[in-house]
């Protein structure tokens, strides 16, 4: 919100207060200043100028020559606005001047041949007003020479404060000079109300009745009548432009005011548009239409808290008045209405209308329930000042319930326990006052006070331990150079996935983190998607089910830019209904997965002096996937499996299965595929369970003695017909050998012409040995060509060389 | 007669060994002599049989006629091993390794580990929970009531009315204390959705790390000491820093942190906007509505709260000037960490 720093003093004196420490101040106790605009450095170079002289240009029609004097020197100075006269006071941006509309920088120039030092400028350009029909002329008896920030009065410094949700108070110049004041121990003063009323009672004019008292608790308005709508005075269009609002006529520049003033938003209505001259506040009933005063016809929904007169509506209650009743320059008399609305109900309102006003802003934060007739009478004041109106006489109040300030015990001790030092209790009693908070009772160890309505943030004691806190200042709270740490269990839920990266990144693999969010059609490529309700765009309007599909949007990409080499994981969270079409309502109505994922694509080795160029192949994954599981000491643990039948992702399947359930999955992903994301080279994929492999991996690691005794290597080749798989022949030979035969390893695979056609070598390395002893040449060797035997025999396959 | 044939098997591996220019060669005579039933294992066997008087100069003999076709072995090997690359018969070192790659882990995880490491160095435990969240977990148990603009500060990817992407890992805290009575210590760190137009400034997505600490005397003093310690760590312990009140629904008092920003070490740059302060966290005491939610007596327990993005931290940190190149996965910027 913008706050003015000219209009804050008038509430506090700030004098002697440098204008950093009243910013630096406001940020340390949770009014955060953003912004500061500064007039006196807008209009830094822009003084009041006096026109000695104007002469034609003599290159151009439009354009006049003038002579300007800036109270020293006498400056040659082209201008093209029609009203520009010698003898006229002027605003003159000088050399180096910087003007505001267009932000472009004054400097010497030649127009058609002429030399000008300056610019005469118009209200637009000086963005105080949208008038650019011809330059601003000022009043004579400006000196020339005198800054145009003090000529103007536009001296003042503007702050951008961020208000948090639960500080409505602070959406007004009272809130944020009511802080100053207990920040500054300097006094506030509210003004105070005074004006004539005349002798006519308001209710002849008008009439309030509410009708749901839950959702307008309090409605209070005034009644101005005889005046005149017309432009605001000076000060007040000033006023209003400085917190970023447009000036429109008297009567709403000065509710606008008020709002801004006290934070109370107020609306004007035309009491002669208001049927029966009457207001009911209620709710809808039923769905119906409205036209609000820009001139929008707005759907309200079911239970919309509206204002009414005898007949009909005038008014969504809290966010926008409506066409029909709006201030006209026509308008001769008019009701303020300073209501309380239930925050909730405006909310709804506003949020169903897509409609968001600086009310309703207030509104939905919580106003102050206990000022609406301050406000009210506040407003009617200036409007009889400005329009010069009768007030009526008295205050049209319906207030049926009235709410009660919190009352709060606040113990010493307390305030010590949570900040952990100690303040003295005539200190905090000293700040709650200031706030404008009530003592109402005290005793040593703790006072009771009163919470005004314009806090609602403030209800429990920590609330007021913060108020004290804030005040006394955050840095005065210290801090210790010791603490104690419970003992216990520790536990680190991430520890698996961290053991994972780093396997993952030893094997070469880089780290992805992708987005969730993507098409449905992708989503749903792998799964049975959830939608988001509210999404930003369609290709952002699901989760995804697999990690594969964003891996390989990834790998697309890459492929585009020329990266054709990928070997990448993640490690993310997966999104599935249980079943299709159904909605989700509890927590099982859904799986939210933890998945990792391996992507391989490109060449595992590039030509290089010491290698040749190979592309990756399923047995580069195949090889990654064993090795990440031996690390992870699960080879024991798990089984493959393969297929070469299709899969909707891959053809050439492999996966790992733990106790027949597969734990995961990949292989060669489908060119139908890789053409929905536009790939063309070849990928592969391996996803797993990561909850699953944690879990198989929390047995413990076993060590397994060194052996102490010799190995024994044997090996032999057979020629096989080439349908022959290998995983057959080497758990044949694996069950058939002796205990001794500890491993089984194809060292060779060739097919050639050699062989004959249909045929295949493959030449195996076994491995034998004992834990306790030398084994003999004679039991292996037995053991050895035992196996040539039952290998030709079983396998139809016949025995290489020798 | 053994004498005779290690003489024998010398001079013939000489000659053949003098021969060997290729690795086909090569192997064929590691075969023939030095395998395991090659003609010099065969020696030794026979040596067993041999007189016993003769044993000791024989078996001498022997492991002389070993050594010696070893070592011819493997300098003819040697330089067929070289001849096969080179046509010089040198090593040129200038020549580029023999490269084995390595990947590395995402830059926002490197961060994360840094961050974890400090935490768990001061005695806090690792929580994780889950991303598709409940309205009760991600608001309404952390005293965001229905309807209140406090849920504005947050704009929220929803699925329906009761279930949503959690927008900050704060509920996780929720899902800790309703599991566990105090002491609980531990952080949370996750990923979290806002429903925010990508830009270079924001995302849809993000990383947060949540801490909390529940204890019978836990206070503002505490939590002031230990974020201080946590940014000098990872930070450098020449910053300064300073605490603001701020606005948390489920803390109160609650705060944020800044810090001297380290590009212009508090004189003011692009980076923090002038100010010379960066934010880094947002912090408080657990709010006893939290406490209510989990069935924590707010009399007797007080806790801590805090918590910080991630992908800021880099942002400032390696001087990344578009949020969306974290999630683009493009192997040139994962290559850079």
């Amino acid at each position: 919100m913008k706050v003015s720093l000219n209009w804050l003093k008038k509430y506090v004196n700030l004098d002697g207060i440098p204008v950093s420490e009243i910013i630096h101040t406001l940020t340390m106790s949770g009014l955060e200043v953003e912004e500061v605009i500064d007039q006196n450095e807008i209009f830094k170079n822009f003084v009041v100028g006096f026109v000695k002289e104007k002469t034609k240009h003599t290159n151009a029609d439009k354009l006049s020559v003038c002579k300007v004097s800036n109270g020293t020197d006498e400056l040659q100075v082209i201008c093209g606005a029609p009203n520009v006269d010698a003898g006229q006071k002027i605003v003159f941006a000088q050399i180096g001047a910087v003007v505001p509309n267009g932000n472009f920088k004054i400097t010497k120039a030649k127009i058609r041949g002429t030399e000008s030092f300056g610019m005469i400028c118009s209200e637009s350009e000086l963005e105080i007003s949208d008038n650019h029909d011809g330059i601003m002329v000022l009043p004579a008896d400006v000196k020339e020479g005198t800054p145009i920030s003090e000529a103007l009065e536009l001296n003042d410094v503007i702050l951008e404060i961020a208000i948090t949700p639960n500080r409505p108070d602070a959406l007004s110049h009272f809130g944020v000079a009511r802080d100053l004041s207990a920040l500054f121990q300097r006094e506030l003063k509210l003004p105070e109300i005074n004006f004539e009323e005349s002798s006519e009672p308001i209710e002849k004019f008008a009439a309030v009745e509410i009708l749901d008292e839950v959702n307008c608790p309090r409605y209070s308005s005034k009644v101005v009548v005889n005046i005149t709508v017309k432009e605001s005075p000076a000060w007040l269009k000033k006023a209003v432009q400085k917190i970023g609002m447009r000036p429109i006529n008297n009567i709403v520049d000065a509710t606008n005011f008020v709002m801004f003033e006290t934070g109370q938003p107020l609306h004007a209505f035309d009491l002669n548009m208001l049927n029966g001259n009457k207001i009911v506040v209620k709710s809808t009933k039923e769905e119906s239409q409205f036209t609000t005063l820009d001139s929008k016809i707005r759907k309200l929904p079911l239970n919309t808290l509206l204002i009414c007169d005898a007949e009909k509506p005038v008014a969504v209650a809290g966010v926008m008045g409506g066409e029909n009743s709006e201030v006209t320059t026509e308008t001769k008399n008019i009701l303020i209405e300073s209501a309380f609305f239930n925050p909730s109900s405006i909310r709804k309102t506003a949020k169903a209308l897509g409609l968001s006003t600086d009310a309703s802003y207030r509104f939905e934060r919580t106003t102050n329930a206990g000022g609406t007739v301050y406000a009210a009478e506040r407003a009617a004041q200036l409007i009889a000042e400005l329009g010069g109106g009768k007030v009526a006489k008295g205050t049209l109040d319906v207030y049926p319930k009235i709410i009660e300030m919190p009352v709060v015990t606040l113990r010493f001790a307390r305030v010590e326990k949570l900040l952990g030092y100690f303040i003295q209790p005539e200190k905090i009693k000293n700040i709650v006052t200031s706030l404008g908070f009530e003592i109402t009772d005290e005793n040593e160890n703790e006072i009771v006070v009163k919470v005004p309505l314009f806090r609602p943030d403030v209800e429990r004691e920590v609330d007021v331990i913060e108020e004290v806190a804030r005040i006394n200042g955050y840095d005065n709270i210290p801090t210790i150079a010791s603490f104690s740490v419970p003992l216990g269990v520790k536990n680190d839920d991430s520890s698996f996935y961290d053991k994972v990266r780093d396997t993952a990144v030893g094997l070469g693999f880089f780290e992805m983190i992708n987005n969730p969010l993507q098409n449905e059609k992708i989503a749903a490529l792998t799964g049975s998607q959830i939608g988001v309700l509210n999404p930003q765009s369609l290709d952002m309007a699901f989760l995804r089910t697999s990690l594969i599909p964003g891996a390989l949007m990834v790998a697309s990409k890459n492929f585009n830019v020329g990266e054709k080499n990928l070997a990448l994981f993640e490690i993310g969270n997966t999104f599935n209904k249980k079943s299709e079409g159904n909605l989700i309502k509890e927590f099982s109505d859904f799986t939210e997965d933890t998945k990792l994922l391996f992507l391989l694509s490109g060449k595992a080795s590039l030509k290089e002096w010491y290698s040749d160029e190979k592309n990756i192949s399923f047995y580069n994954l195949k090889g990654f996937i064993n090795s990440f599981i031996t690390n992870l000491a699960l080879d024991n643990v798990l089984n493959d499996s393969y297929y070469h039948s299709e899969d909707r992702i891959f053809n050439l399947v492999f996966t790992k299965e733990h106790n027949g359930s597969v734990i995961g999955k990949g292989g060669r992903i489908k060119k139908e595929v890789l053409k929905q994301f536009d790939i063309q080279q070849e990928v592969f994929c391996f996803e797993f369970d990561m909850k699953v492999l944690e879990k198989l991996s929390t047995s413990k690691t076993k060590y397994i003695p060194l052996l102490k005794y010799p190995k024994m290597m044997r090996d032999f080749a057979f020629i096989f017909d080439d349908d022959v798989e290998y995983n057959d022949v080497a758990s044949f030979i694996k069950k058939k050998g002796g205990s001794l035969l500890k491993s089984v390893r194809l060292f060779d695979l060739f097919e050639s012409e050699s062989l004959g056609s249909g045929k295949k070598s493959m030449a195996f390395e076994l491995e034998y040995y004992d834990e306790n002893r030398t084994l003999t040449d004679e039991e292996v060797e037995k053991d050895f060509t035992n196996l040539i035997t039952l290998v030709s025999g079983e396998f139809k396959a016949k025995l290489r060389g020798n | 007669m053994l004498d005779e044939k290690i003489k024998s098997i010398h001079s013939e591996f000489k000659k053949e060994i003098s021969g060997a220019d290729n690795q086909k060669i090569i192997d064929e005579i590691r075969i023939k002599y030095l395998s395991r039933n090659g003609l010099v294992s065969v020696l030794f066997e026979e040596l067993k049989s041999a007189p016993k008087e003769e044993k000791p100069l024989l078996g001498k003999r022997l492991n002389e006629l070993r050594n010696s076709v070893t070592l011819m072995f493997e300098e003819a090997k040697e330089k067929v091993d070289a001849s096969e690359k080179f046509s010089e018969h040198k090593i040129d070192l200038s020549l580029n390794g023999i490269a084995r790659s390595i990947g590395s882990k995402h830059v926002l995880t490197q961060t994360l580990d840094e961050i974890k490491n400090i935490f768990k160095g001061m005695g806090f435990s690792v929580a994780l929970g889950p991303e598709l969240e409940s309205d009760y977990y991600n608001f309404e148990a952390l005293n965001f009531p229905h309807d209140h603009p406090a849920r504005d500060m947050q704009d929220t990817y929803f699925i329906n009315d009761n279930f949503l992407l959690r927008t900050h890992t704060t509920p996780v805290q929720v899902r800790i204390m309703e599991k566990q009575e105090p002491p609980v210590r531990a952080i949370m760190p996750g990923r979290v959705y806002r429903n925010e137009a990508v830009s270079a400034r924001s995302y849809c997505m993000f990383h947060q790390v949540d801490g909390i600490y529940v204890d019978t005397n836990v206070n503002f003093a505490e939590l002031k000491a230990t974020l201080v310690s946590f940014a000098k760590q990872f930070y450098g312990s020449e910053l300064k820093y300073r605490f603001r009140p701020s606005f948390f629904p489920f803390t109160e008092p609650s705060a944020e942190m800044d810090i001297t920003c380290f590009l212009c070490h508090g004189s003011g740059c692009k980076i923090c906007k002038g100010s010379g302060w960066l934010e880094i966290l947002g912090c408080g005491m657990v709010d006893p509505n939290v406490f209510k939610s989990v069935n924590y007596d707010s009399e007797k327990y007080t806790g801590y709260a805090f918590g910080m993005g991630i992908e800021r931290i880099g942002l400032l940190k390696y001087g990344i000037d578009d949020i969306r190149i974290y999630f683009e996965n493009d192997l040139r910027f994962l290559k850079q960490f």
